[in-house]
């Protein structure tokens, strides 16, 4: 029963992205991003706040040059969504330690500062975290196993 | 505002197939529509307690979709003109929900009406939940999160889980303050039935809420009226008119509204706590955290 739920959570939180991303986050921030140009990063975790209106996950992002880039992403499901789906505060940190390294897919913010909207999240072992696993808007998400037992290409 | 592909349709309907069959039955929301099951079962018409929710994405609640048949989050797309105080008001209102500002998306759909197309980052808007003040009846009841209706002897306390708002409509015989000495953020409210309708009217509300979260204003003198009725064992109907001559050229009927009823086990903790959620806009999350960390440089406020 639990893994079906995980799974239907998933697939809900895919669809919700898929369908609600340019215009209805929680706190309407969704005006905020540019869905049409999702980005990926690799990053390592800095901080992971799990709270209302929608959990936030900060990560350094270092380019080629060396160059850290400190940014912010939020969460589209908020805690009463992820609740449901089974992603609870201590299940969410533990998936989500400091110094994790992850690989990031985000709805870059239209002002052009280092915040995003998560649309894709994935942990060092390539699995899905927090059951975002939306890929880009539109995109139909793959039918599979739960979140957190997902082995997922890395999205290029 | 949701908008909904035929492609994204099929992923959402196909959601929905696998996650209402039962398989979600405990401590998901799976209240796409009206339960078959239910279609006979019996229930009083007089009975309106107990959690609704116009959400219909099963686990998917809270700045998610409505059910299809259960209306947005606006009030009405028909808006009566406004007076020049409400146009002004109308104008001083930046909402951040709905199409984007000038965008080409906006200029698209001239069929919605212009408070649904002119939306802005909510770092240069003006909504006031954004800095957690209370949402006010209108907007808290079109927001898709769950709502719980306590019946007591005297009143029905509304409890609305985004915000966890409480309302409180007497029914206890009394009338409505005709000229109210100060405004209330919730307003000052009497229910009584009409037949099978249980009738709620409101006045006193704050001005500084929005009837709904395309910032169309009102004025502390608007009459807010709601009719209720349960039209099925898990179906609750409302329909709603506001009277506001300052702000409004006529009255303004609402869409109608639907809700779905969900039992407390339907939402519950991981570690199976059941009932509402407590979803608090509470300013040392939401101001002092959020807004200033992500909501804003979002928008390009750098702190």
């Amino acid at each position: 029963m639990k893994n079906i739920r995980e799974s239907c959570f998933a697939l809900l939180v895919v669809g919700v992205i898929a369908t609600a991303v340019p215009a209805s986050a929680h706190h309407g921030t969704g005006v905020s991003y540019d869905a049409s140009h999702p980005i990926t990063m690799k990053g390592v975790v800095t901080e992971f706040h799990y709270a209302n209106p929608h959990p936030q996950l900060y990560f350094d992002v270092t380019d080629e040059k060396g160059n850290v880039v400190h940014w912010g992403g939020e969460f589209y499901p908020n805690p009463a969504q992820l609740i449901q789906g089974g992603w609870g505060k201590r299940r969410s940190e533990a998936a989500l330690p400091v110094g994790m390294h992850i690989t990031i897919t985000v709805s870059p913010s239209r002002a052009g500062t280092p915040v995003g909207a998560i649309l894709k999240l994935l942990n060092d072992q390539g699995e899905v975290v927090m059951g975002v696993a939306g890929g880009v808007p539109g995109q139909a998400p793959p039918p599979g196993p739960p979140a957190g037992e997902q082995k997922q290409p890395e999205q290029k | 505002m949701m908008r909904i592909t035929l492609a994204n349709f099929n992923v959402l309907l196909g959601a929905f197939l696998l996650c209402s069959s039962g398989a979600f039955a405990q401590g998901g929301r799976g209240i796409l529509a009206a339960d078959p099951k239910n279609a006979d079962r019996p229930y009083d018409k007089h009975d309106i307690s107990g959690i609704w929710s116009r959400n219909g994405t099963p686990g998917g609640y809270g700045g998610g979709g409505t059910c299809r048949d259960c209306g947005d989050r606006g009030y009405a797309n028909a808006v009566p003109a406004f007076t020049p105080l409400g146009q002004k008001m109308f104008d001083a209102n930046k909402p951040s929900y709905g199409r984007n500002l000038g965008s080409a998306d906006a200029a698209a759909h001239t069929e919605e009406a212009i408070g649904r197309r002119r939306a802005v980052p909510p770092a240069s808007g003006s909504d006031p939940y954004q800095t957690c003040n209370p949402m006010g009846p209108s907007r808290a009841l079109i927001y898709p999160d769950p709502l719980e209706m306590n019946v007591l002897s005297d009143k029905i306390l509304q409890q609305f889980e985004w915000g966890n708002g409480v309302r409180t409509i007497w029914t206890d015989g009394r009338e409505l303050p005709k000229d109210p000495d100060i405004a209330r953020w919730w307003g000052y409210s009497v229910g009584k039935w009409d037949g099978d309708t249980f009738v709620v009217t409101t006045t006193g509300v704050d001005e500084r809420t929005w009837v709904d979260h395309y910032g169309y204003p009102h004025s502390a003198d608007m009459l807010l009226e709601e009719r209720y009725r349960r039209i099925s064992y898990d179906v609750l109907e409302l329909n709603m008119t506001i009277t506001d001559p300052k702000v409004y050229t006529a009255p303004w009927k609402s869409e109608t509204k639907k809700f779905r009823k969900l039992s407390k086990e339907g939402i519950k903790t991981v570690d199976g706590w059941a009932g509402l959620m407590e979803d608090i806009c509470a300013p040392a999350d939401d101001v002092e955290f959020f807004n200033k960390r992500i909501r804003d440089p979002a928008g390009g406020v750098v702190h």
